[in-house]
């Protein structure tokens, strides 16, 4: 066998479980960033969901994405399996099994605006239409030779694809849900309803950063001339600079470092530097971090005001990140990297509006048509389920209790003796 | 003063009818405030006398905090303590103590959230036992006891033998004569002033809760004042204990202290101006920055810019003496 061949391999299955390790993040920093009560079951539906994500994406996520079809979506390949077929200079399975884990980063996302008040029946249904109807149409628009990847979009890991998709669905929800019970006081203002370890919460976002290598540098999909090396190194400035970035913009405009604003702004230089990591010098992937370790804060408040209660911040961070890192691209891509990895050199670099033009649309489409899907699906599911959201009784007793039956903590609860209705 | 008042509640309720008349200046609401704890610990005092008899000794209650200082706000807690003459049981005091809480709670006092009330322990004991108790805080230094200190610095006697206060504080004096250092670890405990204008300076207000938009006014704007002018009062081993009246015996004798006293008439006003509707103790210490005009801002900045000013000015009159 060829070396260079088993070699891509096998870089691509470390990374494909790199972005898997992903999950294992968001089970910290979704916890940590959430009220005890309800710890075990966000941790728990993290795992449940990523099984549904593989079946369906196994079924018909892959075939819309890569089938042979139209500019709006494939047609062919569904329950994927097939074990002479390579991809893009990959085994097949080594190219599905990467993609698999980018579908069930984005649910994750998603299911970050659920946080705390969603029914676990509505997680479960939302899980496969989401894997089915929302995430593989705008990945097909963008990767999987749609009518965006014929403009030229540059998405190299996925700002658009993967966090801005996930980022859209969450709002829908987050809009239908409405805000946790004791968020907003009657005159308007807000509470803050902690998270209950920030531990944690750090430790999730440290897992995610070195997860994002897989997500980032594996996207180079193969080993040649070690360019994986350069986006890692994209990568890991623009997480620096949105961390040190968010630290001193809430420092300064609030009088506190807080924790959680720096913990988003790592993970929004992350988010941003996703669509542009293999296109920027890296002094642009500082000021693409920088500037989204700044948008995430001014993001989190502006949420916090107009009462979309966000628990995980996965609007700002994922969403508002996301488009900022997509669109940047369209500012940076310098014109060696835009030759070498598609696309246009950006305004910057003497490309004119072109490719801001083609990155903006691309936002647009990719953010409308996840917002809408996700809104007409929890609508419909709303009707035919007797609504999104727990009653007030469980959401106070918490989703550990009223959903699973027992306590992701269960000493800190006294446990059984404080089953409901006993 | 009404002579119908008979219980707790028809205090209180004599303080609610008064409180809009006497709230739109300091000096009368502060008497007034004076007039309603007295009026207070009078009645608690009959009561006591009615069940357990006449003192079994001479004692002297006194205020502490913001009551001592003549700094009240509409509303405010409760902070006091009790000296009573070497010899006599505890208990009788103790319950007359807290007697006394009952009654300023009755009456539209909180309780102290610390305890400092002349129901506990810590602050209801013999002359004796006083000048031990003092003289162990100022010999452990730690930052508790040096709290405890510098909350019973600011007292005054509203009933009862005002001299064995006095004598308390003339043997702190002698202690701090005899140990000067003291003096640095008084300045430390009091140096970190919470910041109240950020660096694009925007005011630093409280981002969430039922205060979000306001600014905690007593910890950013009054403490550097109240802390400062405390100080320079230690220093200069002045009992008077209204900021104010420090104001004016210590400008005398420090020049720098001087131009500040105008800045912290006016804080008080300022406070009184937007804070005389508020219906709990809580709320008062929290001022809502949507209710302030341009000019109100600009003079508020001036007066937390002034009082660090003044703070830094007494921190080094007085570190100059250690």
């Amino acid at each position: 066998m060829d070396s260079i061949f088993l070699m891509n391999n096998v870089w691509i299955m470390i990374c494909a479980v790199l972005v898997l390790l992903m999950q294992g993040g968001f089970i910290l920093l979704e916890a940590g960033s959430t009220r005890m009560k309800n710890a075990g079951h966000i941790a728990g539906k993290t795992i449940f969901t990523v099984g549904i994500a593989s079946l369906v994406f196994w079924a018909v996520g892959y075939g819309f994405i890569y089938g042979e079809g139209n500019a709006f979506i494939g047609l062919s390949d569904f329950f994927y399996g097939d074990a002479s077929s390579t991809v893009d200079g990959l085994a097949g399975s080594i190219d599905f099994f990467f993609q698999l884990a980018f579908a069930a980063i984005a649910l994750t996302v998603a299911f970050g605006g659920f946080a705390e008040r969603a029914k676990l029946s509505v997680y479960i249904v939302f899980a496969v239409l989401f894997s089915a109807l929302v995430y593989p149409v705008v990945a097909h628009w963008i990767w999987g030779a749609g009518w965006l990847a014929d403009l030229g979009k540059q998405d190299f890991a996925g700002s658009t694809v993967v966090h801005l998709t996930g980022a859209m669905a969450a709002l829908a929800a987050t809009i239908l849900l409405k805000p946790r019970i004791g968020k907003y006081n009657s005159d308007g203002s807000s509470n803050n309803l902690y998270g209950h370890n920030q531990v944690y919460t750090a430790l999730g976002v440290l897992v995610l950063w070195v997860g994002w290598f897989g997500f980032n540098a594996g996207s180079t999909l193969e080993v040649a001339d070690a360019f994986f090396g350069y986006v890692a190194l994209n990568t890991q400035l623009a997480a620096a600079a949105g961390a040190v970035a968010a630290l001193l913009i809430a420092w300064a405009a609030t009088g506190k470092a807080d924790v959680p604003t720096t913990l988003n702004g790592a993970l929004a230089g992350l988010v941003a530097i996703t669509a542009s990591c293999a296109f920027v010098a890296p002094w642009a992937a500082v000021v693409i971090g920088l500037i989204g370790g700044l948008i995430v804060f001014a993001s989190m408040k502006f949420f916090d005001k107009a009462k979309i209660d966000d628990p995980i911040f996965a609007l700002s961070v994922h969403g508002v990140a996301g488009i900022w890192g997509t669109i940047s691209t369209g500012f940076f891509a310098t014109p060696e990297l835009a030759a070498m990895n598609g696309g246009l050199p950006g305004l910057f670099y003497g490309g004119g509006f072109t490719q801001l033009g083609v990155q903006t649309i691309g936002v647009a489409a990719g953010g409308i048509y996840a917002f809408i899907v996700s809104m007409v699906i929890l609508v419909v599911m709303k009707n035919a389920m007797g609504g999104l959201r727990v009653t007030e009784e469980e959401e106070i007793i918490g989703l550990d209790m009223s959903e699973h039956g027992s306590y992701g903590y269960p000493e800190s609860f006294g446990g059984d003796s404080q089953k409901p209705g006993a | 003063m009404s002579t119908q008042l008979t219980t707790y509640q028809s205090v209180r309720e004599w303080r609610e009818q008064q409180m809009r008349s006497v709230a739109r200046d300091h000096h009368t609401l502060n008497q007034f405030h004076e007039q309603v704890i007295y009026q207070v610990v009078q009645m608690a005092q009959v009561r006591m006398e009615s069940e357990w008899g006449k003192p079994p000794a001479h004692f002297a209650f006194f205020v502490m905090g913001s009551t001592a200082r003549f700094e009240q706000s509409v509303w405010s807690d409760q902070d006091h303590g009790l000296i009573y003459e070497d010899g006599a049981e505890p208990s009788y005091f103790l319950t007359l103590g807290e007697e006394i809480s009952r009654g300023l709670e009755q009456a539209g006092y909180a309780r102290c959230d610390g305890k400092v009330m002349a129901s506990n322990r810590l602050w209801c004991k013999s002359q004796h036992e006083w000048h031990e108790q003092l003289e162990r805080w100022l010999d452990e230094r730690s930052w508790e006891t040096i709290r405890h200190f510098l909350t019973f610095f600011d007292s005054r006697v509203v009933c009862g033998e005002e001299d064995y206060l006095d004598q308390l504080k003339d043997g702190l004096f002698s202690y701090i004569d005899k140990h000067p250092a003291v003096l640095k670890r008084l300045i430390e405990n009091t140096s970190h002033i919470k910041k109240a204008v950020g660096v694009f300076g925007q005011f630093l207000v409280e981002t969430s809760g039922k205060y979000s938009g306001c600014l905690r006014l007593k910890e950013t704007a009054f403490f550097p004042y109240v802390n400062a002018l405390r100080l320079l009062a230690i220093y200069e081993q002045v009992t008077e204990t209204s900021t104010l009246t420090r104001f004016t015996i210590l400008a005398k004798k420090h020049q720098k202290v001087a131009p500040y006293e105008r800045d912290f008439k006016n804080l008080l006003a300022l406070r009184l101006r937007f804070q005389a509707n508020q219906t709990d103790y809580d709320s008062v210490h929290y001022l809502d920055m949507k209710k302030l005009s341009r000019a109100d801002k600009k003079q508020l900045k001036a007066i937390i810019k002034h009082g660090r000013k003044l703070f830094m000015n007494a921190k080094e009159i007085v570190e100059k003496g250690c």
